[in-house]
């Protein structure tokens, strides 16, 4: 009997043109869009429009500028070095992300030690604190690395006046040598050579755990959107249930001998095979247009979607089974999912969550068949692995399916 | 099987739902090969007496028999049952076949049996040529008939109409009729629950009288009429205006009982052709204008309306 329902509900869902756009080609969509906003929310894509303002125009700050101007991540937002006042006003009207300014009242660039304000005012808008966190290490990085002239200078002074005196010779030798580096710099910046600086770059940046191919960010949304559309085409598909009982199907289906299970199990099965096929699909999208590695783990993948289709038909129904409207129930499960799907991580990484809606988190179906893929995709561990999530999915689906089970007995006997 | 063994019984059937009695000490028998009318207005538990039936109420005492089983927890006895519920209980954009398929599994057939009986039956209902048609896409009459059709596919030896012809046109209702009458002839025992007394003058071999969940009158059509107005006819009187309180009471003293039409008052009349003149002559001399006055052989209307004290509506 479960088979019979399980028919009905495809040739419904073949011939309804609208339901198939909605739980395939929609989410398709959405993965794409998704996929190409929030590539760059990770930052290697990430520009900063950036205004200057001097001050001081010494020629170690216009050294500095001009070092700075040829940094890819900043974008200046004027050609010109612009006054003080300027520059505010461009960081308040939004033209600019952030404004940079050397600062007369305020210790020399390489002063060690001094106890005035430091040389550069970095201004910047609330919204943007990333924008100001990136500019100030930049210009960390551009002073080490163009004016070690200036930099070593302020450190041979520190030396010479608190630690020990340096004869005349000593400082004539390191004025020379400073000088060389001095000319060596303004001779890189002419032929615009890469310098990494005469100071030991303290930093390196490397990706962790990179896959063998494929990119990170793209599995990762399409497990997002796969999840957050699951939800919402097993709630389309489960509301029939509520249409049914409405058009009297469910009457008729009660009368005779098949019971209110039948028609739950049929519903059950078909949901679980639609998600299946729909997430199936969204991430043959992301294999084809994003290069993530779906064959290379077919058997992880299949795995956690199945468990996760699973838990989303089992879900749906017992949401719509325990409402007594359809009206009733779209708005729920709409409220539901949006909840769900925010906390879970669909919309937005947990990582930018606070602690305690991270560990909220592990309660939703999402995070869970999220940290399925993470482990598949990103991390490339074994199946074994997958057990903890798949098993939390698979809690989640024999629960919903009970659930609605239960709720649809109401039905039955009134 | 004996006929008794074959009817359909319910036996003093009670429930009580938020405090209102819907079904109240309700009793009747549907016999194979009969068409049993149960007619009352909205309202007065003919759904719940179906359902009551299907095994799907709990019933607060009383009892449903079918074939002598309590259809209640026995999946068996439920597949003696077709109901053809009063909406148009398909899948919408399913075909005619394909509905009738689906309709025939659930109802407890095989696959293969199915499928035969969906052909016999699109045959039977004359929707050969839109055997593939989507339903959605079929007139109303066409949909109540598969309607119908996807009630017996499983050849139940009892079949539940809610309303059947709600909305129907006076054709397709005829040709419902047949179909019924058809069943009828198979043997198959027929409850209608139905407001339409035409309907069930019409087709019906013995009406139940529902009113507030309790079975007012049964019996054949001649049985009711004669235990309501013995040989008397129906005599109806239409005055030229509205009457006033001394003309209703005088009214009231002939017999008459008011409609729901103000103007209209309705009650039995013997003495055939000449006791109409006699009791014109008498309405008239007590001042009464009179528009119209007709006679009429007794029907379910008058049986209902001398019964309940009110018109049933349509």
């Amino acid at each position: 009997m479960s088979r019979v329902v399980f028919r009905a509900m495809w040739l419904t869902l073949a011939r309804d043109r609208s339901a198939i756009a909605m739980s395939v080609l929609l989410p398709i969509a959405f993965f794409l869009v998704f996929a190409s906003i929030f590539a760059g929310t990770a930052g290697e894509h990430l520009r900063v429009r950036i205004a200057y303002a001097d001050e001081v125009d010494s020629e170690e700050s216009r050294r500095l500028l001009a070092a700075l101007r040829r940094e890819a991540a900043l974008e200046p937002a004027a050609e010109v070095t612009l006054s003080s006042e300027r520059v505010r006003e461009l960081v308040r009207s939004g033209a600019a992300d952030a404004g940079l300014i050397v600062r007369a009242e305020a210790e020399p660039l390489g002063s060690v030690g001094g106890f005035g304000a430091p040389p550069l005012l970095l201004v910047t808008d609330p919204t943007r604190a990333v924008a100001a966190r990136l500019v100030a290490g930049l210009a960390q990085k551009a002073y080490f690395a163009w004016l070690p002239d200036v930099a070593l200078g302020g450190v041979v002074e520190l030396i010479d006046l608190d630690f020990t005196e340096l004869d005349p010779e000593q400082k004539e030798e390191i004025r020379r040598e400073l000088q060389r580096l001095r000319l060596e710099t303004l001779e890189a910046a002419r032929e615009g050579s890469e310098r990494s600086g005469d100071f030991q770059e303290l930093v390196e940046i490397a990706e962790v755990e990179r896959p063998a191919r494929g990119r990170n960010h793209v599995a990762y949304y399409a497990g997002a959107v796969a999840i957050l559309f699951l939800l919402f085409s097993a709630v389309h598909g489960a509301l029939s249930m509520l249409e049914e009982r409405d058009s009297g199907i469910l009457d008729r289906v009660l009368a005779g001998p098949a019971g209110a299970k039948a028609l739950v199990d049929g519903k059950y099965l078909f949901l679980t095979a639609q998600g299946f096929v729909q997430v199936s699909l969204i991430f043959l999208v992301a294999w084809l247009a994003h290069d993530v590695d779906l064959p290379g783990h077919v058997a992880g993948f299949a795995l956690v979607t199945l468990a996760a289709a699973a838990a989303a038909a089992g879900l749906a129904l017992a949401l719509t089974s325990a409402c007594s409207t359809a009206r009733q129930a779209q708005t729920l499960a709409n409220v539901a999912i949006l909840i769900t799907s925010a906390i879970g991580g669909s919309m937005v990484p947990r990582f930018f969550m606070p602690q305690w809606v991270q560990d909220l988190g592990w309660a939703t179906p999402t995070t869970w068949a999220l940290e399925g893929y993470t482990r598949v995709f990103w991390r490339g561990e074994p199946l074994s692995s997958l057990a903890l999530p798949v098993t939390m999915l698979l809690v989640a689906a024999a629960l919903g399916w009970g659930v609605a089970r239960r709720a649809a007995r109401r039905w039955e006997s009134l | 099987m004996s006929e008794i063994a074959r009817r359909l019984e319910v036996i003093e059937a009670r429930r009580a739902i938020a405090g209102r009695e819907v079904l109240a000490g309700t009793s009747l028998s549907v016999e194979p090969g009969r068409i049993l009318a149960l007619l009352g207005p909205n309202g007065a538990g003919k759904t719940s007496l179906v359902r009551a039936i299907c095994g799907r109420l709990r019933l607060d005492s009383g009892s449903v028999r079918l074939g002598g089983r309590d259809p209640r927890g026995d999946a068996a006895a439920r597949r003696q049952l077709g109901l053809v519920p009063q909406e148009i209980a398909l899948y919408p954009d399913l075909t005619a076949r394909e509905n009738l398929e689906v309709m025939g599994r659930l109802a407890g057939l095989s696959s293969t049996a199915a499928r035969r009986e969906a052909a016999t039956a699109l045959g039977w209902i004359g929707l050969e040529d839109r055997a593939e048609s989507r339903t959605r896409g079929l007139s109303g009459g066409m949909k109540r008939r598969l309607n119908l059709a996807a009630g017996v596919l499983h050849s139940p030896d009892f079949l539940l109409l809610d309303e059947p012809t709600v909305g129907v046109d006076p054709e397709a209702r005829e040709r419902l009729h047949d179909y019924l009458r058809e069943l009828r002839g198979r043997g198959m025992g027929i409850l209608l629950a139905t407001h339409d007394l035409d309907q069930a003058e019409e087709i019906a071999d013995a009406v139940a009288l529902l009113v507030d969940g309790k079975v007012r009158a049964r019996g054949t059509q001649d049985e009711l009429v004669r235990a309501a107005f013995g040989d008397a006819r129906e005599l109806i009187v239409t005055l030229a205006r509205p009457p006033s309180p001394e003309a209703r009471e005088r009214l009231g003293t002939e017999g008459l009982a008011p409609t729901a039409e103000a103007k209209t008052w309705v009650g039995p009349l013997e003495g055939g052709f000449e006791g109409l003149a006699r009791r014109g002559a008498r309405l008239r001399d007590a001042g009464l204008d009179v528009a119209e006055v007709r006679l009429r052989a007794a029907g379910l209307r008058g049986v209902y309306f001398r019964l309940v004290g009110r018109e049933l509506e349509p």
